[in-house]
């Protein structure tokens, strides 16, 4: 059974669209993770142009989280203030991703652009997951306990201006940091179609000292609104968004995601993390392999759309 | 179901074809002719029939394609379309002869198009060059009852643009682009043998029939990654190298039905498109949390 995509203008088989959003959306079901590092790969892998792979999947991710971010509010674990500043910087973030988006594709070297985007993030993240998750893997085979990570100083932030009172997270700090945060998650989500959770929750855990308690609340939320403004901003100066493809991600997604909850109760953190680095190599491997692999073709066209 | 609708037509239209192209169908002088062939016809069907008879009468051809509107719709998957067409006045004595020779030529859109070389750039394969060309055919298709060099000479392809070699895009104009002749050359080349190989550009030199003395047909393939716009489709009819008579038909490919309504959407109100687009995948994930809450209590 095909669908014509009216945007990405490509003929798709729907039962393997859905497929892979039911595939991804199951991952993320059971990793806890958002899935856009995940399903922007596999749409560019099945021929999607870049382009609209990156555009379309910020509205998917809007979809998965939606819920999610409310049920934390109801739960009063977002700091508004926080996701706020943050989003403030992600807009920003957002609209420069979304201005070089076009700059790059009007110069042809977006496909590549991605790649080694995609290779550069997922590697440096599967590696860093990997380690982690084969040292506690380690440790709690020795009977150790694994040792809670030692809070840094970080005295260099208490230094800078704009300082702001956090309520919800307990913080005294500058608005600088996670208006900076925020700037490099809108960038990554215009570039490369992605929530950004894998790089927010760390860094607000690791940078900002928020709270565990409202960081996945306080994420959440700032990604709805984040992956909201890009799908807009994408749509509006890039026409890269098909609103088609979308709705078929949102179904497989929305589906996979319950059995993914229901099959993450069965498997360890640390057994989960060493899969979820596996996959996130592999994916990270396969953009690598695309670069460096001799081209079938040494020449490329393109009209209108890459 | 829109395949379905077209072979109906094509059907009728050919049988209609039929009769008017049956010399001995006595019926045939009253008929009308069939329903507005002709945009471009260099003679009426009408005084067609009557010349008939004369032995001596120049040759015309007339043709028409199976579907003058081909709906791009959701399910829009690459279509078939048969091109059939008449020699008016046929001195061929029968179906097999291979005394005239067709030649058809279906183009789509002239757009500027983009051809890109990668390079090695220290162990990566990067886009380094690059050459615009325009009015590049997003279609080509020929089909005949011969290879084309058979039928018609060089300086005929040459002047009439038959032939993927004798398509006349040129290198976009104002792109300071800095490329040597051989190089852009070479651009060319590859935009012909991308498009081959996407089955875009499509030559098939035994693809043209006659099913009668006078009555033939081709089918040409219109893949799924076919750009939509008008098609010009141009038949030529030949008897040793000569042109006796040419005719011209045009074809559309639209949009149809959701598709058109939410491409136009997307590229005269982006914004709002993307409002739009937003909206439903809010209501989709709050639908999804309420349903699946209630599955699991």
């Amino acid at each position: 059974m095909t669908f014509y995509l009216p945007v990405a203008e490509m003929s798709a088989n729907i039962l393997i669209f859905l497929a892979m959003s039911a595939a991804v959306g199951f991952l993320s079901g059971l990793f806890g993770v958002g899935g856009g590092f995940l399903m922007t790969p596999l749409l560019i892998f099945s021929g999607v142009p870049p382009a609209v792979a990156v555009g379309t999947e910020p509205a998917q991710i809007v979809a998965s989280s939606v819920s999610g971010a409310l049920a934390q509010w109801r739960r009063r674990n977002i700091d508004f203030l926080m996701g706020g500043v943050l989003l403030v910087g992600g807009i920003v973030g957002a609209a420069l991703g979304v201005e070089l988006v076009g700059n790059l594709r009007r110069r042809g070297i977006f496909d590549v652009f991605v790649a080694i985007s995609y290779v550069t993030f997922l590697g440096v993240v599967g590696t860093l997951m990997l380690i982690e998750s084969l040292n506690t893997m380690r440790k709690a085979r020795g009977g150790i306990l694994a040792a809670s990570r030692r809070s840094g100083q970080h005295n260099w932030m208490h230094g800078l201006p704009f300082k702001m009172r956090f309520h919800r997270s307990k913080l005294y700090i500058s608005a600088v940091p996670p208006l900076f945060i925020g700037l490099f998650g809108g960038l990554l989500a215009a570039l490369m179609g992605v929530g950004g959770g894998f790089l927010m929750v760390p860094a607000m855990i690791y940078l900002l000292r928020v709270p565990t308690s409202v960081v996945l609340g306080t994420s959440l939320f700032q990604i709805v609104f984040l992956t909201a403004v890009t799908t807009v901003l994408q749509a509006s100066q890039n026409q890269t968004v098909d609103a088609m493809l979308a709705v078929l991600l949102m179904l497989g997604g929305v589906i996979g995601a319950q059995f993914g909850t229901i099959a993450a109760e069965r498997f360890k953190a640390e057994q989960l993390r060493f899969l979820l680095a596996t996959l996130v190599l592999l994916v990270g491997l396969r953009f690598a392999w695309q670069l460096i692999a001799p081209p079938a073709d040494l020449y490329s066209i393109s009209t209108g759309l890459e | 179901m829109r395949r379905g609708l077209n072979g109906v037509r094509t059907l009728t239209m050919l049988i209609a074809l039929l009769l008017l192209a049956m010399p001995q169908a006595a019926a045939q002088r009253q008929k009308k002719s069939p329903p507005a062939v002709a945009r471009e016809a260099p003679h009426s069907p009408i005084g067609e029939v009557k010349r008939e008879q004369q032995p001596g009468a120049r040759e015309s051809v007339q043709a028409d394609v199976s579907a003058r509107n081909v709906a791009v719709t959701s399910s829009f998957n690459g279509t078939e379309i048969v091109i059939f067409g008449a020699v008016d006045n046929s001195q061929q004595p029968s179906a097999e002869s291979g005394y005239y020779d067709v030649l058809i030529v279906v183009e789509g859109v002239p757009t500027r198009t983009v051809a890109r070389r990668k390079n090695n750039v220290a162990g990566l394969w990067l886009n380094t060059a690059a050459a615009t060309f325009d009015l590049v055919p997003s279609y080509y298709a020929i089909a005949s009852t011969r290879p084309i060099d058979e039928i018609t000479t060089e300086e005929f392809r040459a002047t009439h643009g038959i032939g993927f070699q004798q398509l006349r895009f040129a290198p976009a104009f104002g792109e300071a682009q800095g490329l040597s002749t051989e190089d852009l050359a070479e651009f060319r080349r590859a935009i012909i043998r991308l498009k081959r190989k996407q089955g875009l550009y499509v030559q098939d030199p035994f693809s043209v029939a006659f099913i009668g003395r006078s009555l033939f047909r081709a089918t040409i393939e219109l893949p799924a990654n076919v750009t939509v716009g008008p098609f010009e489709t141009r038949v030529y009819l030949f008897r040793e190298e000569k042109l006796l008579s040419q005719y011209a038909v045009r074809l559309n490919l639209e949009r149809e039905g959701v598709e058109r309504h939410l491409h136009a959407f997307a590229f005269g109100y982006p914004t709002l498109y993307g409002l739009m687009t937003v909206m439903i995948a809010v209501a989709a994930g709050l639908t999804a949390s309420t349903v699946f809450r209630k599955s699991t209590h």
